[in-house]
């Protein structure tokens, strides 16, 4: 900020004079962001604008610092923390088993997926297999997972962008999902269902009719959300074209997750190193050509009917036999034992008061959740709970890349890039 | 293509999505109308589907046999005694740490428990519990488990803390129950 007089010859638009100032005006002292200003031409004000952390439009606490002229976003400057909770931190203090309604709570809208990365991390330190039966069903649920944070997504994106019918169309399919939820797991959100070693309970009488019949219908819906949006003159306009950011420069910001195949990346961590079901479904990768918002658009209604193929072939090849690995050292007897078996009493003790041990090591597991590479970092050293665990959320990643896609455009189309790059902030702050 | 993407296995694995018309110019102006008479019939056809909302609080949304909600002490049925014997296991599950369990020793005289003892003060914090059930997995004696009243909400926090006489009472409206498979 020493050489603002410097400025004052340089032309106002345009040139990198303005991202050299409007970077210092972030961040500096009112006198200096005066002093800023003062440097352009009398007819170019500039106006740093907070969006958030209260707008609905972020989607949670995001705060943006915005810089604009007129109508113009010159920078921006995403600013996180304001639902930083501790959670990693807190997992250092909880035995294995207790970490996993922790993580469950990071990205609220991907739950199955944070337990699937957790437990993936342990099952890989502890070198277990899990059953046939509960890949499958792991599988099931993190796909209708999928489609449940697509559908929130698509529902509040759409919102922002003026069609609001889009929110009751798209949360009444993720009520019939969460129902599904509920019903095999017990609770509608944060379900705690995987574990270590498999799932937790079997899936009930009457769930795979239920789930069929909701998978006979998702395609059938998912051509009505098609048929409001898909040539919709106002919605083609706010998005086609809008907020491209070439495929090298989201690969060198590390994106990930359908920002990343609507550029035209098949990058797809289910294919390109398969985990749980995912080898033995058949499945497309959708990829964009532009890489705009409506290629991202396309890209995740497209996504949305490949997880419906995934689940009905999960439930045509869906094995018999155990949900969950009989090593008695990590799982839980089974209850009918506790009253006859002193020995089924004596684990159960130990593994709820202690937990288990895990051998000394550490492993990253990365799987494919709905945003993009979701990974898991666990550091153990050999007692019952956890020394380290850190999650790469595909959320505070991609969110780096708003910045590129917004300077330049107008403010109207943050609202459409932000909406489009779909953060969580419970995933972002952690 | 697998040149350039060296980690996909089969070019057939991918498909690329659609673009959509370029916006503006005649056909534009046309899909103004077109278009959003299209959509207007997709919503309108949704009107024979009926509304898919209750009116909650006179109408309650049944819950399934899994739902995990307020938790419920249990009394054996024939002797009228407390499950519990304060071993304090769901404590010690409890992720939130919002269970509180003191135990005493049982008057051979005036039993509260079968056991040796019982839990002389057991208190749930709602407002820190998180609803995983993992005091329910935990408890050896199935003393307590997970109920399926959902309607906890309170005036004051510490009217959340639930003492070991409100859980072992019935609650006073029944929550609407789906049956097994339904």
């Amino acid at each position: 900020m020493s050489d603002v007089g410097g400025h004052r010859s340089a032309p106002a638009r345009g040139g990198d004079v303005i991202a050299a100032t409007t970077a210092e005006v972030i961040g500096s002292s009112p006198i200096e962001r005066t002093e800023a200003g003062d440097a352009l031409e009398p007819e170019h004000e500039l106006l740093t604008v907070n969006m958030g952390p209260h707008h609905p439009a972020t989607h949670g606490v995001l705060r943006l610092l915005v810089s604009l002229e007129g109508e113009e976003v010159l920078d921006l400057k995403p600013i996180v923390g304001y639902v930083h909770t501790g959670i990693e931190k807190s997992c250092e203090d909880q035995s294995y088993w207790k970490v996993i309604p922790f993580v469950e709570r990071m990205d609220y809208l991907s739950y199955f997926f944070n337990m699937q990365a957790f437990c993936g991390a342990v099952e890989t330190l502890l070198e277990l297999e899990i059953p046939p039966r509960a890949k499958y069903l792991r599988t099931i649920h993190l796909e209708l997972n999928r489609l449940h944070s697509h559908l929130f997504w698509l529902g509040t994106t759409a919102l922002d962008l003026g069609a609001i019918s889009m929110l009751w169309y798209a949360l009444r399919e993720r009520d019939t999902i969460l129902d599904l939820f509920e019903m095999a797991t017990g609770q509608r959100m944060h379900t705690r269902y995987f574990q270590v070693g498999g799932v937790f309970e079997d899936i009930p009488v009457g769930f795979e009719d239920k789930l069929r019949a909701f998978c006979t219908e998702m395609p059938a819906r998912i051509g009505q959300y098609e048929a409001l949006l898909d040539r919709n003159e106002i919605f083609l306009r706010r998005t086609r074209g809008v907020g491209i950011v070439p495929r090298e420069r989201l690969l060198e910001l590390g994106v990930t997750g359908p920002l990343l195949r609507a550029a035209g990346e098949p990058w797809d961590l289910r294919k390109a190193h398969p985990y749980l079901a995912y080898d033995e479904v058949e499945f497309k990768i959708p990829v964009g050509t532009v890489g705009d918002g409506y290629d991202r658009y396309r890209v995740r209604m497209q996504e949305m009917r490949e997880s419906v193929r995934i689940i009905e072939q999960c439930l045509d090849g869906l094995p018999e036999g155990p949900w969950i690995t009989d090593e008695r050292k990590v799982v839980l007897p089974p209850r009918d034992e506790l009253a006859t078996s002193m020995e089924a009493l004596i684990h159960h003790f130990k593994l709820v008061t202690e937990g288990f041990r895990v051998p000394p090591g550490e492993v990253y597991y990365p799987i494919e959740g709905p945003r993009g590479e979701l990974g898991c970092y666990v550091l153990a050293d050999g007692s019952a709970k956890p020394a380290r665990v850190h999650f790469r959320d595909p959320s505070f990643v991609n969110l780096q890349s708003l910045r590129e896609m917004c300077v330049g455009g107008y403010i109207a189309d943050l609202i459409q890039n932000l909406g489009m790059l779909d953060p969580i902030l419970g995933g972002v702050d952690r | 293509m697998n040149e350039e993407f060296p980690y996909l296995k089969d070019a057939e694995e991918v498909v690329t999505v659609q673009r959509g018309p370029e916006p503006g110019g005649a056909k534009g102006a046309y899909r103004a109308f077109g278009e959003t008479l299209r959509g207007l019939r997709t919503t309108m056809a949704r009107l024979i589907e009926g509304p898919m909302t209750i009116q909650y609080p006179e109408e309650k949304t049944p819950v399934y046999p899994r739902f995990r909600g307020r938790h419920k002490l249990h009394r054996f049925e024939d002797t009228g005694l407390e499950k519990c014997v304060g071993c304090s296991l769901c404590a010690a599950a409890c992720p939130a740490d919002c269970i509180r369990v003191v135990a005493a020793e049982n008057d051979p005289d005036d039993r509260v428990s079968p056991g040796e003892r019982y839990a002389a003060v057991y208190e749930i914090n709602l407002a820190r519990c998180i609803f995983c059930g993992y005091c329910e997995v935990a408890c050896p004696f199935d003393a307590i488990t997970m109920g399926h009243e959902y309607e906890l909400a309170d005036y004051n926090r510490g009217d959340l803390i639930f003492t070991k006489e409100m859980l072992l009472a019935e609650p006073v409206e029944r929550t609407p129950l789906r049956r097994e498979g339904e």
